[in-house]
């Protein structure tokens, strides 16, 4: 049965003026002194009065200490305990107070428990960000550093693409040259042709020459043969010759011999077989002499045949030599022909190369023109980069602030005790 | 002066009086004669008249390889002979009376002298050594 606190009192002021009125009326029946009747009677009320006040404010001062001390102990942060008052048949406002105290208790004890989730999940948070914000801050160091490469890359590029151009340059500038150079040939061809065709003629006429030379040399040799065997007669002559001036000087030795044997009258006779011994010697000698010639003769007729044998011999050789040398020229003039064909046509794709050469020129320009624009913009890149690194690290500083934040909030969220621990604090 | 026939034997130079010699005759029909030997070459046929060939080097044993196809027919007054030399040259009149005579160490006995002609000289032969020579050949 609930009792509010003033109704207590008004109670226990009751119980006491009712306890010293029956103490008043009792007394008189006793056997009590008249004398000690009123002291008696004023000692027993205000031993009732004392005992009635000592434990009606016991009990009421002991729920307050505990409220009070349960309210201390909510102001130091510790929500561990609930607040509890001794079991009373009449509970009063304290029994209220407690409730409702438990209430803020329970209240402050939700508010805490979630303050205190949501400062780990912030400083969990934070350092997620601030982990999350440290490899930002790495991929963006590696950025840079790639951006950095792309941007040595893109300089080497432009350097490359410059050298290609200077090297294109010198290309076009040789197929310029391999052009003029093919037409020069082209003409060099066609003169050779020219050269060749006439050589070819030239080496038709000498053949013909040649041929007639040979008739001539042939004709020459069989005069020679004729000849030679004309010096055979003439031999045969000389024999004859020789055998009548042999015949001569045997007539000439007989004679003289028959000249001696007559004597004084043959002496004259002597004589004249004497001259005539003389002339057939000298026959003798000249037609040796003519012998010797003939030999002389036919000798060196014969060489004149070897001789003219060799001439034909080699005039056949340089007639097939020049036979090869017709064949020869007209194989140069064929080639030439092909050199000429081929030339020209080097020289037509020399053009089409130098026009190729040109558009590639073009390109190499475009490419240049691109590398330096992506130079540009790599250069942007880079520092977009650097500003994103700087806000990085910005955005890690303030994760790291946030997290000694979160790490503050949570030292204070732990002042509050929520659970029991082992020991009773109160 | 005396008429000399020249001829070679070997490489001298040999004379026969032109009185030995009664006609030179060219390539005569040379006829073998049975059972000849030495210097007898043959006979020939000379105007119906048979004539011994006589090899005149083999007969002097002079060293000679060449032969005149002509021979000479001796003067019937000396002997009736025909002789091969080596090769017949002229006729020459040598002076008698100016003859060398022989050396003494020849061992050619049928020279009678040497006769100097135009800078060369003849060994001039003597019939008689010759004949005497030739019989003593043929009397073995």
């Amino acid at each position: 049965m609930r009792v509010e606190i003033s109704y207590k009192f008004i109670i226990g002021f009751l119980i006491v003026v009712v306890s010293g009125v029956v103490v008043n009326l009792v007394i008189p029946y006793s056997a009590v002194p008249v004398e000690f009747q009123q002291t008696l009677a004023i000692a027993c009320a205000l031993v009732i009065g004392l005992i009635f006040g000592v434990a009606f404010s016991k009990a009421f001062t002991a729920n307050i200490r505990r409220l009070t001390s349960a309210g201390s102990r909510i102001s130091r942060g510790d929500l561990s305990e609930d607040i509890v008052l001794k079991k009373s048949s009449f509970p009063d406002e304290t029994s209220d107070l407690a409730i409702a105290m438990n209430e803020i208790q329970e209240s402050l004890r939700a508010l805490v428990g979630d303050f205190r989730s949501i400062a780990f999940k912030v400083a969990s948070s934070a350092q997620n960000l601030s982990g999350t914000s440290q490899e930002v801050s790495a991929s963006s160091l590696q950025v840079a550093r790639t951006v950095d490469q792309i941007s040595k890359g893109a300089e080497t590029q432009a350097e490359m693409v410059e050298e290609s151009n200077r090297l294109f340059r010198e290309v076009a500038m040789s197929i310029n040259l391999v052009a003029s150079s093919a037409k020069k040939v082209a003409v060099s061809a066609h003169q050779t042709v020219e050269t060749a065709n006439s050589g070819s003629a030239l080496a038709g006429e000498s053949l013909g020459s040649i041929r007639q030379v040979l008739a001539e040399v042939e004709s020459s040799g069989q005069q020679m043969v004729n000849f030679v065997a004309q010096l055979q007669n003439i031999s045969k002559f000389v024999e004859v010759i020789n055998s009548i001036a042999q015949k001569t000087n045997l007539l000439a030795l007989n004679a003289t011999i028959e000249a001696a044997r007559a004597g004084e009258y043959g002496r004259g006779f002597n004589v004249v077989a004497e001259e005539i011994r003389k002339l057939a010697d000298s026959t003798t000698i000249s037609a040796d002499e003519i012998t010797r010639l003939v030999v002389t003769i036919r000798e060196e007729g014969q060489q004149v045949q070897s001789s003219m044998a060799q001439v034909i011999e080699e005039m056949e050789s340089g007639r097939e030599a020049v036979d090869r040398t017709n064949q020869a020229f007209t194989a140069i003039t064929q080639n030439a022909v092909g050199t000429r064909t081929k030339a020209n046509s080097i020289a037509e794709l020399a053009e089409q190369q130098i026009a190729s050469a040109e558009r590639i020129t073009r390109a190499i320009d475009e490419i240049d023109k691109v590398v330096s624009e992506n130079a540009a913009a790599t250069e942007q890149v880079s520092a977009a980069t650097q500003e994103q690194s700087a806000s990085m690290e910005e955005l890690a500083q303030s994760a790291k602030d946030l997290s000694k934040m979160s790490e503050a909030m949570l030292q204070i969220v732990k002042q509050f005790k929520l659970i029991k621990q082992n020991k009773t604090d109160l | 002066m005396t008429l000399t026939l020249l001829f070679n034997l070997g490489d001298a130079i040999y004379g026969l009086e032109i009185d030995a010699v009664q006609e030179i005759i060219e390539n005569p029909v040379l006829y073998q004669v049975p059972r000849a030997k030495g210097v007898l070459r043959g006979a020939i046929n000379f105007h119906g008249q048979v004539l011994a060939v006589i090899d005149l080097p083999d007969l002097l044993g002079i060293a000679c390889v060449q032969r005149d196809h002509r021979r000479v027919v001796l003067s019937p007054a000396f002997k009736s002979l025909v002789l091969t030399v080596g090769n017949i040259l002229r006729i020459v009149e040598i002076d008698l009376s100016e003859l060398q005579p022989p050396p003494a160490h020849s061992s050619e006995r049928a020279i009678r002298g040497l006769a100097s002609l135009d800078e060369t000289s003849v060994n001039l032969l003597d019939t008689d050594a010759i004949f005497k020579q030739l019989e003593d050949i043929y009397a073995e």
